[in-house]
């Protein structure tokens, strides 16, 4: 039987029951609305969490700690340092970011660059004319910001001696320390190409005030990253290093007692996991933001499965209907059955016929699903949306853009599904209809 | 003289009904020359339908042969059967059969849509079919807007639209008046002028005046005429008697 013909024939029998077909579909159209709604909620809930956990920063970089080893902490390194991390092990072998581990590091595929940084280790204060400005002071082994994947806003990312590269919030922590009560608020200092003044405070044995002043020139404002960039001023690491020298009075051989952290910048933020891995693998600790994404993946991956499965259940029942209604309809259609057999219907063509008729039943509550769904999504998002952003200016969070999300393979999924499930569930009966003896299906009563 | 196009050799149908066996046929043989009127006649229960389904491969026999045009049916699988019914055999039944929710034209497509004839073709045919038996103007009537007679004709209609060389009629005539009655045995005889093999079931003896050959069948055995007429005459009056008992 040719495809066309099998078609037009389905297509007909279907629309010679409208109203028992509508009402076998109704049941699939709310089973497929299930199906989308509910996934498409627990997909704007990842996307919703994810698009906030943009602010934890480049999925491409990699932060790498070193392990010490032994008791552990024996450096006196730099405060203010990486993200603290309790070592586990104190019996791990002590693992340095030396030079030669640097190289290590930087021979591993899909690694783009390897620069590392640290922090002054010792209370400081920015000067800007009148202004004072409390901000984090990053230096950092590179002389191009923009190996890091940084972009200026405005000026350069590069780096120089003399130089500063500013993150694009650093104006706005700048306050006027002799502003007196009622006086107005000066505006954030425009920084590009001026002069701001870095003071670095020690105290000696007796607790005497010492101070250090750099004068340094604000060469680029950094974009907004929506991390600790924003907040942040970049250094030359050699400044930093001598600053810290100064601060602690000895001299820091980075060879010997290895760099506090570093950045490792990779090619493809799918790689970062394994990049990670591998690092740690090394003895190193190593902390990917895109492993919190994945927990955080995770997590919705199972919403999501558990929406899907209330919406499959949706449609096990509208299953059961679709099954029920062909068993029905070729009982009734015993004799049209013997009749197609008799005027030389092969088993074949039957099974093909009631299948089709099943799986267009399937089709067509599916069709009608993913429109109620689709629907239903866009006013859920609106409604939520709504309630969403009041919330959000209430707490002064970032309104969501998104609620409920619909990609584009979720209705054609969607559409496939229902297809199948129609087909499935007319398995049985059109079996029982091909596998007829002609004689007896035609004698039926 | 032709050889034989239908040759059925010691063919037995029996039906287990709990603990009996129905012996609907019980050892048939016989030939059946090609383009031959066969009426096939017999009481109530003799056999004949199930003769003709086996015939139209519309069954299976418990034992014994049936070759068509020099092809085993009983060795036939499912498949084979369908496509022998499909090209060789139109088949027309005594309640006409016909698709209640379809119109008399899309009845007589019917068939050839598992034929992938064209679908403009089949059109062309199924109305060509129709005008043949008299049912032209009739093309867009459901069966319950048809009469007996008429719905009958569409069957007939229906039969011929894979142009078979084999017409089977199982009491094509039983639901009818005389009236249409005769005009669908005519249209079956003209079928047989035009080259056709046509065999129909029948206890209606006016029927027979259109047939070349006749078979009888006795409580599934074929017997000869002479046989056939004297328990015909035995049975009515066995019936006669037992009213006059009452
Ligand atoms: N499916 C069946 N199961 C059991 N017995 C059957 C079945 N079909 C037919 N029979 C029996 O087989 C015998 C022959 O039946 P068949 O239908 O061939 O008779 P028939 O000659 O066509 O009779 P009629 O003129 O009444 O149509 C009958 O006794 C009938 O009861
Ligand atoms: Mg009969």
């Amino acid at each position: 039987m040719k495809f066309f013909d099998l078609l037009r024939l389905i297509l007909g029998n279907l629309s010679r029951r409208k109203a028992r077909v509508a009402l076998t579909a109704i049941g699939v159209v709310i089973g497929t609305a299930a199906v989308v709604i509910l996934v498409s909620l627990g997909i704007g809930l990842q996307k919703s969490a994810t698009d906030q956990l943009y602010g934890i920063g480049d999925l491409t970089l990699i932060d790498v700690m070193p392990t010490y080893g032994g008791e552990g902490g024996y450096y006196v390194g730099s405060g203010g340092g990486g993200p603290a991390i309790s070592l586990s092990s104190e019996l791990q072998e002590p693992a340095l970011l030396t030079n030669s581990a640097l190289e290590q590091l930087r021979l591993i595929p899909g690694v783009k660059a390897v620069i590392p940084r640290d922090y002054l280790g010792t209370q400081t204060v920015i000067r800007y004319q009148r202004m004072e400005g409390g901000v984090n002071i990053i230096g950092i082994g590179t002389n191009d910001l923009s190996t890091l994947g940084m972009e200026a806003g405005q000026g350069t990312t590069d780096l120089a001696k003399g130089t500063v590269v500013i993150g694009v919030m650093t104006p706005y922590n700048f306050y006027d320390p002799y502003q007196r009560p009622g006086q107005e608020t000066p505006p954030p200092p425009e920084l590009l190409n001026e002069q701001i003044q870095l003071i670095v405070i020690k105290w000696d044995q007796d607790g005497n005030e010492i101070r250090k002043t750099l004068s340094l020139r604000v060469t680029g404002i950094l974009n907004e990253t929506g991390g600790e960039a924003d907040y942040s001023i970049y250094l030359p690491l050699d400044l930093v290093k001598s600053m810290n020298e100064w601060a602690y009075g000895t001299r820091i051989n980075y060879n010997k007692t290895g760099y506090n952290q570093v950045i490792v910048k990779v090619e493809d933020p799918n790689q970062a996991l394994d990049i990670a891995d591998q690092i740690t693998a090394l003895g190193f600790q190593a902390i990917s933001p895109q492993s919190f994404l994945q927990g955080i993946n995770n997590t919705f991956l199972i919403l999501q499965l558990v929406f899907g499965g209330v919406g499959a259940i949706a449609l096990l029942v509208a299953a059961i209907g679709i099954a029920n209604t062909m068993a029905m309809s070729i009982l009734e259609r015993t004799r049209e059955i013997g009749l197609m057999k008799a005027v030389g219907a092969t088993n074949r063509d039957v099974l093909s016929i009631f299948l089709g008729e099943a799986a267009g039943i399937g089709f067509i509550g599916g069709l009608g699903g993913i429109i109620v769904g689709w629907l239903a999504a866009q006013a859920i998002n609106v409604i939520a949306i709504i309630y969403l952003a009041g919330q959000a200016s209430q707490q002064g969070g970032a309104p969501p853009s998104v609620a409920v999300y619909t990609p584009i393979w979720l209705p054609i999924f969607a559409l496939i599904f229902s297809t199948f499930i129609g087909m499935l569930s007319g398995l049985y009966p059109a079996l029982r209809a091909a596998t007829m003896i002609p004689v007896q299906a035609l004698k039926y009563e | 003289m032709d050889s034989p196009l239908i040759r059925i050799t010691d063919l037995k149908k029996h039906y287990q009904m709990g603990g009996t066996t129905v012996r609907a046929l019980d050892g048939v043989s016989l030939d059946i020359e090609p383009h031959t009127f066969t009426v096939v006649m017999g009481p109530s229960g003799s056999g004949k339908s199930s003769l003709l389904y086996l015939l139209g491969g519309l069954d299976r026999s418990t034992s014994g042969q049936i070759s068509i045009g020099g092809e085993r049916l009983d060795q036939m699988d499912e498949n084979a059967l369908a496509l022998f019914r499909r090209r060789t055999l139109g088949f027309i039944f005594q309640s006409y059969n016909l698709i209640t929710s379809m119109n008399a034209a899309e009845n007589v497509s019917f068939p050839m849509q598992f034929t992938g004839i064209p679908n403009a073709e089949r059109n062309q045919r199924a109305l060509q079919l129709l005008e043949q038996v008299g049912l032209a103007d009739r093309a867009h009537h459901r069966p319950a807007e048809l009469s007996g007679g008429q719905q009958q004709r569409v069957a007939v209609a229906r039969a011929l639209v894979n142009n078979p060389s084999l017409i089977l009629a199982d009491e094509p005539t039983g639901n009818l008046d005389t009236a249409s009655g005769v005009t669908v045995m005519q249209l079956l005889s003209e079928l047989h002028r035009s080259g056709r093999t046509v065999l129909v079931v029948t206890h209606d003896p006016r029927m027979t005046r259109f047939a070349t050959h006749k078979i009888y069948l006795l409580d599934g055995h074929v017997v000869d005429e002479d046989e056939y007429q004297s328990a015909a005459l035995e049975m009515s009056q066995g019936s006669n008697e037992s009213l006059e008992i009452k």
